[in-house]
């Protein structure tokens, strides 16, 4: 008999949003258990394309990235770059016919930027109207060796 | 550089169907530098086509690898450590590179990924343009380092055409007159009495050549 | 053979027209235009495959309107023959009784109907002239295998006055008749003071001596004609005064505006030196041809010849 596989989002986020440091980012590992992982990068700009297919392919039911603000980022165009790749990362799925949602980018407020957990409940409700990922669910692994 | 566009994935997933062991390979040459086929593009293309394999609850063994050049032989037989494993390899190479594999492993369908277009440079971030045509007669000297065979949409060597109007070309208003540039060009070198000269007609043949055209070169082959 | 050229060398003002073949295979058609013409030119242009869209072949329809009568300019283009065929063709038109050629490079195929075909321009139009010189004054083909028979024909290129890149106009005008042009026919002309200015230099440089310039007019028969030529069409010069004066009639009689216009721009070119004709370009208007010669003075046109 198969367990029920939980919801998974995969979080992408730069180590610049305010309150994501290690002690937040284990109490968050804590609250959501399995249905969240997180990635802290040192620049939304050095997530790649890659990255977000990859987390999709392996585990993740949704992959989204959390960048600064536009106009505020510590390397002055990381969060460009990350909404371009989230866009390559999309037409992808669309290709193969999954939804483009499954990925996603938030830049955080300019002014009051929210902290690392208040960003990841929104996106966890923004994430929650997916269905399971066709990907996962499936008994079938690769043939031959497992990777 | 030669340069790559990736085919559109149904049409890849429609070649690569019969196959349960593909290997996925990439080149880091030219296509990597135009994005179509290098190491990321290589791992992209792979991670969804195993995907769209789960969804459709097939059991496919898809794997990706990545040359530094797929047209050189030296190079290709890298993948002889694990060819034996695939029924079929899925190459992000160039024309050349795809066939260079088909060459070394005749044996094993070898299915093309991109749509190989020109060779050219690359003129800004994601942009390339084409700017040679491999005539095997280069008269960029003549021509101020424009070619009027790449550049001019209809070829002239004593151009230009009727339909040059504000240094656009007629074909298109966004691509400029290569003749205007290279009158540019000359003028600047103080040069333009080049253009006074009527160039004679090519000789496709070093172009189009009695097949294939080859390069033999004694001095570098193996002794 | 060529009344065009006799016209010319005997000192006369040259009248030519142009004629379309029809995108089909009927013969009538052709024959229709050469009844409407006869008499009233000297020489018809039959343009070839002209906006790259498929027609009856330029050669096939100048023998229709050389069997009526006619004298007729083969338009020759670059774009869809290699130099075997170019070279063949010039020999099949001589063949033929036609007197006259004028070497083109011809529109981009992507502008008609077979955007797909290959362009070949294997020669250029100045490369193709020399070629059909060499033809006629040396009996030789490129490559300079002798011919058993040369062809006879009158040469001819086309000029575009109001081009850019526009000063080096009159270098590339040179090229063509250096290149073995006799006589030139221009893009259609509205901007007089250009034409005049592009003149000016080509008298400055003996260009005049040397070839026989014919100048170019089509009659509008709209002011929406006049602007989408202005804006539509390349290597088109049509000043803004031209479109007012188009506006400022009411659409009825736009058409004799028009053709006012056209007849008003051959008397000017009457009086230009060096300019030895004028070809006259009525684009699916061919019937208004002969009231255009007649109202320019133009006729009778010379008998006897």
């Amino acid at each position: 008999m198969t367990e029920k596989r939980q919801f998974t989002l995969a979080l992408f986020y730069c180590q610049n949003i305010p309150e994501s440091g290690l002690g937040e980012r284990q109490a968050l590992e804590e609250e959501y258990r399995s249905s969240l992982r997180l990635f802290p990068i040192p620049c939304s700009g050095r997530l790649e394309s890659l990255h977000l297919l990859r987390a999709l392919e392996e585990f993740a039911d949704a992959a989204y990235v959390i960048t600064c603000p536009e106009g505020a980022c510590r390397y002055f165009e990381g969060n460009l770059r990350a909404r371009k790749r989230v866009d390559v990362a999309g037409d992808y799925l669309a290709a193969i016919g999954l939804e483009r949602e499954r990925v996603g980018i938030v830049a955080n407020e300019k002014g009051k930027p929210k902290s690392l957990a208040a960003l990841t409940g929104e996106i966890m409700d923004r994430v929650a109207s997916l269905d399971p990922s066709p990907v996962l669910n499936k008994r079938t692994g690769q043939k031959g060796d497992a990777s | 550089m030669i340069t790559a566009e990736q085919k559109p994935i149904a049409e890849i997933r429609k070649m690569i169907e019969p196959y349960k062991r593909i290997l996925v390979v990439g080149c880091g040459s030219c296509v990597a530098e135009c994005a179509a086929g290098g190491e990321k593009e290589t791992g992209m293309l792979a991670s969804a086509l195993r995907m769209a394999a789960k969804m459709e609850e097939k059991e496919v063994l898809i794997k990706e690898r990545t040359l530094d050049r797929q047209c050189v032989k030296d190079f290709v037989i890298q993948l002889e450590d694990e060819i034996d494993r695939y029924d079929a390899v899925l190459s992000l190479g160039c024309g050349a590179g795809v066939q260079a594999v088909a060459e070394m492993y005749p044996e094993l369908p070898i299915i093309p990924a991109l749509n190989t277009v020109f060779l050219g440079e690359t003129k800004d971030q994601g942009l390339w343009v084409e700017n040679c045509v491999g005539c095997g007669d280069c008269m960029l000297f003549f021509f101020g380092g424009i070619c009027p065979l790449a550049r001019c949409s209809k070829q002239l060597l004593n151009g230009p055409c009727g339909g040059s109007m504000n240094g656009r070309c007629e074909v298109d208003a966004d691509l400029p007159c290569a003749w205007q540039l290279i009158i540019d060009r000359l003028e600047r070198f103080d040069a333009l009495e080049r253009l006074e000269k009527i160039y004679p007609p090519k000789a496709w043949s070093r172009k189009q050549g009695k097949g294939p055209r080859k390069i033999i070169r004694e001095d570098q082959q193996r002794v | 053979m060529s009344r065009l050229k006799e016209v010319l060398t005997q000192g006369g003002f040259a009248v030519t027209a142009e004629c379309g073949p029809p995108r089909g295979a009927d013969p009538e058609a052709v024959i229709n235009k050469a009844v409407l013409l006869k008499g009233k030119v000297d020489a018809v242009n039959v343009t070839d495959n002209q906006t790259a869209i498929v027609r009856m072949s330029s050669l096939a329809a100048c023998t229709l309107l050389k069997s009526r009568g006619l004298d007729p300019v083969l338009q020759v283009v670059v774009r869809d023959r290699n130099r075997i065929a170019l070279q063949s063709d010039i020999l099949g038109a001589s063949a033929l009784g036609i007197g006259n050629v004028l070497c083109l490079s011809g529109d981009h195929q992507s502008f008609g109907n077979q955007p797909d075909a290959v362009g070949v321009f294997d020669l250029d139009s100045i490369q193709f002239l020399q070629v059909v010189k060499a033809m006629r004054d040396e009996g030789i083909i490129l490559g300079g295998d002798a011919l058993t028979g040369a062809p006879d024909l009158f040469i001819g290129a086309a000029a575009n006055p109001f081009g850019d890149p526009f000063s080096f106009r009159v270098v590339r005008l040179g090229k063509k008749i250096a290149a073995g042009a006799d006589f030139i026919q221009t893009q259609c002309i509205y901007n007089l003071e250009r034409f005049q200015q592009w003149m000016e230099m080509a008298r400055d440089r003996g260009f005049t001596e040397r070839v026989y310039i014919l100048g170019g007019v089509t009659p509008l028969k709209s002011a929406g004609m006049a602007k989408y030529m202005k804006n539509k069409v390349a290597g088109m010069d049509v000043p803004e005064p031209v479109i007012k004066r188009m506006e400022s009639v009411p659409p009825k009689s736009q058409g004799e505006e028009g053709i006012k216009i056209c007849v008003e721009t051959i008397q000017r070119l009457r009086e230009m030196p060096g300019v030895h004709g004028v070809h006259i370009m009525a684009i699916e208007w061919e019937e208004k041809v002969g009231e255009i010669v007649e109202r320019a003075g133009l006729m009778p046109r010379p008998e006897g010849i």
